[in-house]
Parts: C-alpha cells; structure tokens; sequence
C-alpha cells in the first residue's frame, strides 16, 4: 500500500510540475507578445529616444525572447523572479509584501465560508425543500451571480459610511500607518504579537466587511456543494436505516453523513480557497487592500512583466498546490481507498 | 444565514435611502492631511526622473527649486533668495538653508541637480533639452561662482525669462548631492534610491512610499521658512472613485481627486465641501496620423474638425473636466486668440471630404486609454463622425499600450492628453507647434507632432523664434501669429477641450491652492474643527 501511494504521490507531483512549467512558457509568451511598454513607463512619455533604448537594454527587452526566457529561467533557478519595473524592488520581495495582505483576506474569507456554508447546506438538505432549504438556495444563487464588486460598494455604503459598523477601505485606519514593524506580514498577527490591541481592532474593523463579501461567494458554491453531498448520503440505505433505528437529525448528520462527506468537502473547500486568493482582485480594487491582485492590476497596466509572470505563477501554484494537497487527502482519508488498498 | 441575506438586501434599500443625510464626524487627526487619489501611475519619486501628475505633486513638496511659480504664474524666489539677468544669462544668490539631512544647500548642490537631469536624459529632461541644455553643455553653462553663487548661462535657444518658467519644475529640484551620491550605484546618479526616497530641502520629507497603497509625508520641522502646520501628509491610493467618495463623505480623507464627474457632481453645493475645478493649461486632445491616406490631406483634417459636437460633448461629457477650444492656448491666458469658427456642421464637412475626393466616407480606427472621460469621448466622437460618412473603430488599451502605440505612428485617430508647463502661451503651445525633423529615421518619439508625422516646417520656425524674443511686447505678436498659423494648417494634432482637473476638499481643510501644473505645495495647508 506504502509503495502504491508513494509513487502516486510523485505522478502527481510530476503532474504539478508540468503544468506549472506550462502555465509560465504560456504567461512569458503572452507577456512579451503583448503590446505593452514598461519602458516608456519607466523613461517617460517624451524621453528622447537614446534613453529609451538605454533603458530597453537595461531591462533586457533588446534580446530575442527565447534569450529573454532563458535568462528568465536561469534567475528563476536562483530565486530571482526580476525586477518590478513598478517598485523598482526585486519582485519577490514585493510580493512577499503584497501575498500576506491577500494571505490574510482570503484566509479570513475561507474560514467564515466554511463555518457558515458548511452547516448551512447539511441543514438545508435535512429539512429539503423547507423554507430554510428555499431560503439557503435563493442565498446560494444571489451569492453565485451578482458581482462581487457590486456587493462591496453596496456594502461599503450599508455597513461604512451609512452604520458606521466597520472600518473604510485599506488594511488599517491612516494615522495608525507604520505603527506595526511587520513580522508575519499579517497585520491581525503583527499586531497581537507586539501588544497593539487597539491596531488589532480597527485592522479587524477593516478585514470583515471585504473577508465577509469575499466568503459570501464562495460560501454559495460550498453551501450548495455541502446540500447535494448530503442528499446523495442521506439517500443511502445506511442512513436511511440508521434514521429508522431512531438516531436523531444532528445524530445522523454527525456519526454517518459528516464522515463521508468530509473528503469532498474538503476538496471543494481546497478549490474554494484558490479561487478566494485568485479571486480577491476584484475585492482589493474596491477596498483599497494593497494585496496581490491590486499589485497585479497595476503591473498589467503598466506592462510589467516580471511582476505579471511571478505573481501568475505564485497563484498559478497555489491553486495547483492545493488541488494537489486535496488529492492527497482524498487518497489519505478516503474510506473506499483505504479498502481499496487493503 | 437568512438573516445575514435578508438583512443585507432590506439594508441597502433603507441604507440607499438615508445615506443623503451627511454624516460629520472627524475622523482624520487635526495635524494630518489625508488625501486619496489613484496612484497608479507614480513609478518613481526621483525628481529627476517622474513626471507624472501625482509624483509631481508629491516631489513638489519634498524639495525646492531656485524658483517658483504662483498659480496664476508669477515667479517668486525659492532656494534663490535674488538673482540678477544680463545678456549671457542669470546669476543667482542662494539663501541659507539646510537640507533635510542637514547639509546645507550650495551652490555645488544645483550644478549637480542641473547636470543629474541632463545626464540621466530621461523624459524629465525634455523640458530643458527642447531649448538646447543637454548632457554635453549642462557643465559649461551651469557653473558654481562660490558656494552662494550659480551662474546659468543662456543657450542660444531660450531668454532669461522662459529660462526661469523652465526652473520652476519638479524636474530641476535641488537634491543633496552628498546624500545622493553616497546611494550611488553603477554610475545610476543614485536614481535606484532615490525612486523611493526624498533627498530634498523642502517642507515635508518621504517617511514611506508603497507603490500603489500610499505615501506618507513627514513635516520637515527645521524647513527654512518654518515648519509646516501639518504634522504628516497622508496620500492613500484608492482607485476606485466611488469608494473615494464615500471616504470624503465618512471623513477618513480629507481631499479626493480622479473622482469621475459623476461622483464630483453629488458635491456640488453640498454643506461641508468645496470643489476646486484646476486649470492644466493643457488639452485633450485628437490625433491624427497624417501619415494616413486619408488624414494628409488637409480637407479631410477639416472635415474632422467640422464633424464633431464639442459643445454636446462639453456638456454631456467632459463637465469638469474640460472647456470646448481648438486653439491648444486657454483663451484667458494672454495673447491667446479666439476659437476658429469650427463646430458641428454635417453638410459643411461632407461638402469638404467630397471636395477632398473622398465622398463615400471611409474608415479609421480610434485608439484611447480606457479611462474617464476619454472612452465616453471616443464613443461620442465615432457617433458624431459616423455622420459625415467616417466609420471609426474604437480600439481601447492600457496606458502603455496606447503610449506604445503613439510612439510608434501606429494609429489612424489617438486620443492623447497634454499638460501646460507654463502659463503663457509657449508653455501650453509648444507641444503642437515644434517639429524639428518629420522623418521617420529621426524617430523622434518623445516630440507630440512627430507623432503625428504632421511636418509644419514653419509653424516649427516661428516657436523657435519665439522662445528666443526678449521683447515682451515683440513675443506677444509672435504668439498670435503661432496660434493663426495653427488654425490655418488644419491641425493634425486638433486640440478639443482644455483639460482641468477638479478635485473635492472638505471644509475642514484651509489654505489648499490648487497649482496648474500640479506644484500645489503644501506648508501652508491647517485644518479647523468642522462647524
């Protein structure tokens, strides 16, 4: 069995690699292909043009783009994903700066998704076609097809500048800017380590308004995810025996169907979770939250492509790495194949 | 759950409903002035270096130039406490004052700062180049008399008094020279440092800039003319305008720009706000390659510029963001002439392109930045030419891709953007009115017109000319002469409205002068408790 899944576990980390070495010869290409200009960004609109080349070579931009991917590959093996024309910093360092910001958003969304979706969905498909039932579907569809952005102005409107309940856009109010050295990167952590209680709050004040609108989406696709899982469980013999033994709902719910749902959840749980990191652009643009997907934005404006390539694959290998771990568990915790297996 | 959703959507039609109600709460500090606009487009803070808008306001208020201009364009001594012109040029005295870091600012100060924007030879550059500074000279006609003392020479391309407009820029900063030269890196002139760091004598210094999140500003307690009232500037990137809005509205910022007129317009006459509309000099602009079959020709250009609505489009449109005019002068600066008589008149302009030969219309693609208020200006324009028998394709990009595009002659019709550095005439004008060599290998990117490959030898001749008049009165006839002269050779590069930029201040904020070419310095700025 040991050697089984070992040697599953390498094809699938074999799978990983490929596809993330496609997804960066795919992004190089279109990056170069595109008719955008960070040198002109850089040099400015009326720069004579001796400086434009200077700058042009300096980048690297005069060479045939396999040279250029090749340069790009060899940096890439020494952990150098270039420079942001942007920032002028290395592109790594500047997304270790933007990632905790996005980290931190999308973890916060994962989680209230998965404590709201989850119970939500085994109770709807309990009580199936009740109201809660009706009221968890119209829930789940509103979430799945109205834009996020439309729900973060509207909520900024409610819940910001109408109720005063929550904190505007940003990570933190201004005047405490600079007050937290970072650490972890993660403002609610830096904060709490070094004491700042009072930062805590209002960086807290800040998340839950786009954490809250960033899970409502995902929380419609776990939701209804959880409610045909359970319904498939419930319509099986063993629980439908189970039941005429008399063991309660929450009984049935806990001891049989949780079991087995428990790895697809999780597999849909690990794809919500990509799709939360990928997804928060949209969010941080309307938030002002300096993560990822606003970094990306304003690279993509520019044409920067070192930070376009180095943040695709950063997602691109997120996504991937948790699919992955989702496989995994799927082999480590399904029931079936442990039988299988054996 | 179901009270989460349905509280939601009962929150937002009671919430839509009283949010009118203005709420005054003062949430930024007294001693901090929080300012939230889009920066997206700043790249750098090397003065030497950007020139974009906002990193021009921003660099304005870290250093100090040897002089300034008022916003209605009057030159006031800065690090230059007096200077005296002659013939040959202008030679300054320099006051006491110290730079941030300590060192006192010399004269050996300014000679590097002239020479580290001409040997860096970036877009920053272009300002003094185009009168015929550059790399090779700068040494030879910028010198230091003694440590008090700079002496510039006039080229032969500039009078003294355009000279000083020139020297009002952000790109002829005085940095620390000691300081900068000790981040120096591959001889870069420390443009690697100094893209995220402040070198300068001004008021206020960079305590932190994080590309698109914010910059922060410290008052420079020890600042020559005392310290600012403001403890710290705050500059909040928030792209998005309605979210901008709602900050000013809640109190957390206490000036917005880049708002779109839509959300400018919920200020208007609202308590607790002003709006302040600032003149750019500077023009919105149609483009046309003249290196197209079709706009070669003249009659064609004229038909264009028959063929579009511009009062509509003023009013429906551009609002706050621009005035009709077709001559790239604001017709309130001095010597500026009066708008030719173009206007929407379909008959007139199809009775032009059947003159030109062109009588069953033809197609053109329209390349434009997606951006406020361009798109709806490129739309409008497809709408009104479609009248006249032109079919105009409307191509958008980013900003690079459409730079890329202009740079290279590679559009039909382009909608550029363009500023003045000067309020006069040639400040707002030269951009239209000079090209030196129209041929391709001269590849002159960086010049508006090349662009355009619109070859006005004359017209070229004339802005010379009046860039070297000494005589006030003399340059002023110069100036009418340049403007008919425009209007006559059917421009190709057709100014359509003169671009302001208006922003909204809360009530709070006093002492906020709105500066045309974005110099707006901020010592002076306090804030008083909300009434």
């Amino acid at each position: 069995m040991k050697e089984l899944s070992v040697a599953e576990f390498g094809r699938r980390l074999a799978h990983l690699l490929v596809s993330l070495f496609i997804l960066l010869c795919v992004t190089f290409v279109i990056g170069r292909v595109l008719p955008t200009d960070p040198v002109g960004a850089i040099v400015g609109e009326l720069a004579d043009p001796s400086a434009y080349a200077a700058m042009r070579a300096r980048l690297g931009l005069d060479l045939p783009i396999y040279q250029q991917f090749f340069l790009y590959l060899n940096g890439l093996a020494h952990g150098d994903f270039g420079t942001a024309v942007l920032t002028g910093n290395p592109v790594s360092s500047d997304l270790a700066q933007a990632f905790p910001a996005t980290f931190e958003l999308a973890t916060l969304a994962v989680i209230i998704s998965t404590f709201v979706g989850v119970p939500l969905g085994l109770v709807a498909a309990l009580f199936r076609d009740s109201f809660i039932d009706k009221t968890a579907r119209v829930v789940a569809l509103v979430g799945h097809s109205i834009p996020v952005f439309w729900f973060g102005i509207v909520g900024l409107v409610i819940f910001y500048a109408g109720l005063n309940w929550v904190g505007g856009p940003g990570r933190i109010d201004v005047f405490y800017e600079g007050l937290v050295t970072p650490q972890t990167g993660l403002l609610l952590v830096d904060s709490l380590l070094q004491g700042e209680t009072e930062i805590f709050w209002n960086a807290l004040g800040h998340i839950i308004l786009p954490a809250v609108i960033l899970a409502y989406a995902a929380m419609a696709y776990i939701t209804r995810m959880t409610r045909s899982f359970t319904l498939e469980q419930l319509s099986q013999d063993y629980v439908i025996a189970a039941r005429a033994k008399g063991v309660s709902p929450l009984g049935t719910i806990w001891h049989h169907v949780l079991p087995n749902i428990a790895v697809q959840l999780i597999t849909i749980l690990a794809i919500s979770y990509g799709g939360l990191l990928e997804g928060a652009v949209v969010t941080e643009i309307v938030f002002s939250w300096p993560g990822i997907g606003q970094y990306m934005t304003n690279a993509l404006m520019i044409g920067d492509m070192n930070a376009i390539v180095a943040g695709t694959i950063i997602v691109g290998f997120i996504f991937m790495l948790l699919n992955f771990l989702a496989d995994v568990a799927y082999a480590v915790f399904d029931p079936r194949m442990r039988e299988a297996a054996r | 759950m179901k009270h989460f959703s349905k509280g939601l959507f009962v929150g937002a039609v009671i919430g839509a409903l009283t949010i009118a109600a203005p709420l005054s709460q003062a949430a930024t500090p007294q001693d901090q002035l929080v300012v939230g606009t889009s920066l997206a487009q700043v790249l750098s803070l090397d003065p030497q270096q950007a020139t974009e808008g906002k990193a021009v306001e921003i660099m304005s208020n870290l250093y100090d130039r040897l002089v300034a201009s008022t916003a209605d364009g009057k030159i006031l001594p800065q690090l230059a406490e007096s200077w005296k012109v002659d013939d040959k040029g202008i030679t300054f005295t320099l006051r006491k004052a110290n730079f941030a870091s300590g060192n006192p600012v010399t004269s050996k100060d300014v000679v590097y700062s002239l020479a580290r924007l001409l040997k860096m030879d970036q877009a920053a550059a272009a300002n003094l180049k185009r009168v015929g500074y550059d790399k090779d000279n700068v040494e030879k006609l910028v010198k230091a008399v003694d440590d008090q003392t700079v002496r510039i020479d006039l080229s032969d391309q500039v009078t003294a008094e355009l000279l000083l407009y020139r020297l009002t820029t952000t790109t002829t900063s005085v940095v620390d020279s000691v300081e900068v030269e000790s981040h120096a890196v591959d001889n870069d002139y420390g443009n690697a440092w100094m893209r995220t760091h402040s070198a300068g004598s001004g008021p206020f210094t960079l305590n932190r800039w994080s590309p698109n999140e914010l910059v922060i500003l410290d008052a420079n307690k020890d600042y020559m003319a005392g310290a600012p009232k403001m403890r710290r500037v705050i500059v909040r990137h928030v792209p998005e305008s309605q979210v901008e809005r709602l900050m000013l509205e809640r109190g957390d910022i206490d000036i917005a720009s880049a708002l779109t007129a839509s959300d400018l317009a919920t200020f208007q006459d609202k308590k607790g706000f002003a709006i302040q509309r600032i003149p750019t000099g500077g023009f919105y602009v149609l483009s046309m390659n003249a290196g197209n079959k079709y706009l070669a020709n003249p009659k064609v250009r004229e038909a264009i510029a028959y063929g579009i609505d511009y009062k509509g489009i003023e009013k429906t449109i551009m609002g706050p963001y621009g005035r009709a005019r077709n001559v790239p002068v604001p017709e309130n600066f001095e010597y500026a002439i009066p708008n030719p008589d173009w206007h929407l008149d379909v008959e007139k302009s199809k009775q032009l392109l059947s003159e030109a030969g062109f009588k069953d219309g033809f197609s053109l693609s329209l390349k434009t930045i997606a951006q406020t208020p361009r798109i709806d200006l490129a739309t409008a324009i497809q709408a009104s030419l479609a009248q006249i028998g032109i079919k105009v394709d409307i191509q958008q990009g980013n900003g690079s891709e459409i730079i890329a595009a202009h740079r290279a002659r590679d559009f039909d019709l382009l909608i550029p953007q363009t500023s003045a550095y000067m309020p006069n005439v040639l400040g707002s004008m030269e951009q239209f009115s000079s090209n030196p060599d129209n041929s391709k290998e001269a590849n002159n990117a960086g010049n508006f017109v090349w662009r355009s490959a619109w070859d006005i030898p004359e017209l070229t001749a004339l802005t010379a000319k009046a860039s070297m008049e000494p005589d006030a009165k003399k340059r002023g006839e110069i100036y009418v002469q340049m403007q008919k002269m425009f209007v006559e050779q059917k421009p190709a590069v057709l100014p359509l409205f003169e671009r302001f930029e208006p922003i909204v201040l809360s009530s709070k904020v006093e002492g906020y002068v709105g500066h045309p070419s974005q110099l707006t310095r901020l010592e002076n700025v306090t804030k008083v408790e909300t009434q």
